[in-house]
């Protein structure tokens, strides 16, 4: 009965050795699973950041040359920057959203 | 060198080739034509580097040879002389033409010393019919621009590819654009700036009953081949602006009206605009059916009415009048499309019964 009894101990003893080394293992699983989920959001976060930071630079940009024109100065590749006779259609060509 | 010919032999080579002669150069063979007598055959040439005009006529020749004449002075003489058989014979350098009982002597250059044409190299060619080229020109050079400081709107834009071929004009303030189709070389590829005056030149000597003209090009010259006449030019160097975002996609308004209206109400407005410091600008104002054109100036004050039929936005737009007459002067239609975004954007003008062209103009700012 006694012998019976210590093996039993001995079984337990295992057992618990076993869920103590799980448990930490476990706890590196959960932590490598959080750092994991972080690292995947990131990319998508960066993306809309830099997707909203190249809209406003573009509407910036296309506000500085609406008023570069509109100050007399050609937009368009060919004269940019020269003085406008008149208006350009290549200019408003590429000022025009359709 | 000697030959027989006719004043009329003699003045079809002078007027073909004299556009080609330079004006202006320092090299006086330049200002001369090379008249070359072979193979039963007149060639008169002349180039003035950037274009270069040959024709050939017939002659009776005796002697084989050729001479350098001094282009005005020998065209003033060919016109002046009487339509009688001609004996015209080369003696050191001067050139004999005997007529009845008279006889003029002209002195003349060395024709060695006259540039050598340029045979193209790796050239490409197609052709079309002179009528539809002809018509090509006319819709387009006039909107090229005459101001040599930005050189490739001197000039119309060729395009061929994928079995078309494109002419484009503008001077930034007007475009106007034609296409029409080359079915048979589909695979062929062009894009080249011609002078303008190149262009003027093909439309001038373009005859009704020359029904093909042959194009051949590379990458730096163009040559028109047509009847017994060959016309070699260079290409305009630089990069022509995107044509295309130029054109609008969208329509505020959309008007239709008789051209003849349209043209006799703009010319008769246009008269008040002289000595008007402001130049020719008039004032349209579209309503649901009628446009009123409108001009002002110090010496009074003119205002007509035409009928139209407008889908969309009714609104007044000024437009300077030489822009809108020089459109409607060269359509062969009855009516037109004109296509508004307001008084501010680019307007397009399209024939009703001609899907191949289109005339972009910008409305003149006004206060």
């Amino acid at each position: 009965m006694t012998q019976a009894l210590v093996e039993i101990e001995e079984l337990l003893a295992s057992v618990l050795r076993e869920i103590q080394s799980l448990r930490s293992y476990i706890q590196v699983l959960e932590e490598e699973n959080i750092r994991l989920k972080r690292d995947a959001a990131l990319p998508a976060q960066e993306t809309e950041r830099v997707i909203a930071n190249a809209e406003r630079i573009q509407n910036v940009a296309q506000e500085n040359l609406l008023r570069l024109y509109n100050d007399g100065f050609h937009v368009c590749h060919l004269h940019f920057g020269q003085p406008l006779e008149g208006d350009c259609l290549f200019c408003m060509g590429f000022l025009r959203k359709d | 060198m000697k030959f027989f010919c006719t004043k009329n032999d003699l003045l079809t080579g002078v007027n073909t080739v004299q556009k080609a002669v330079s004006s202006k150069s320092t090299q006086p063979i330049l200002q001369g034509i090379l008249i070359t007598a072979e193979n039963q055959k007149l060639t008169f040439a002349a180039t003035d580097l950037e274009i270069g005009i040959l024709c050939d006529t017939p002659a009776n020749i005796l002697t084989e040879g050729k001479m350098v004449v001094p282009a005005r002075l020998f065209s003033e003489i060919v016109r002046k002389l009487p339509d009688t058989q001609l004996s015209i014979e080369l003696r050191d350098y001067t050139l004999l033409i005997e007529y009845d009982q008279s006889n003029i002597n002209l002195k003349g250059y060395d024709p060695e010393e006259f540039p050598l044409f340029p045979e193209l190299a790796d050239a490409e060619s197609f052709t079309m019919p002179t009528a539809l080229l002809k018509t090509m020109i006319k819709q387009t050079v006039f909107a090229c621009s005459s101001e040599g400081s930005r050189p490739v709107f001197t000039g119309t834009l060729m395009q061929v590819e994928s079995g078309t071929v494109r002419l484009i004009g503008t001077d930034t303030h007007r475009l106007a654009y034609r296409i029409a189709e080359i079915p048979e070389n589909p695979e062929l590829h062009f894009y080249g700036i011609i002078p303008a005056k190149t262009m003027s030149e093909i439309y001038r000597l373009l005859k009704d009953e020359d029904e093909i003209i042959n194009i051949r090009f590379n990458k730096n010259q163009v040559e028109f081949e047509f009847g017994s006449v060959r016309l070699l030019s260079r290409l305009i160097d630089g990069q022509f602006p995107n044509y295309k975002q130029a054109i609008p996609q969208m329509c505020e308004t959309k008007t239709y009206l008789s051209v003849r209206s349209f043209l006799e109400a703009v010319e008769r407005a246009s008269l008040m605009a002289k000595d008007n410091h402001v130049g020719n600008i008039v004032r349209l104002v579209l309503k649901e059916d009628a446009m009123n054109i409108a001009q002002t100036s110090e010496m009074g004050k003119i205002q007509e009415q035409i009928p139209i039929r407008l889908d969309g936005k009714e609104l007044g737009i000024s437009f300077n009048a030489k822009f809108i007459l020089d459109v409607l002067k060269i359509l062969d239609t009855d009516e037109i499309l004109m296509e508004l975004s307001g008084p501010f954007s680019a307007a397009v003008i399209r024939p009703l019964e001609d899907p191949n062209y289109l005339y972009l103009l910008l409305p003149v700012r006004t206060a």
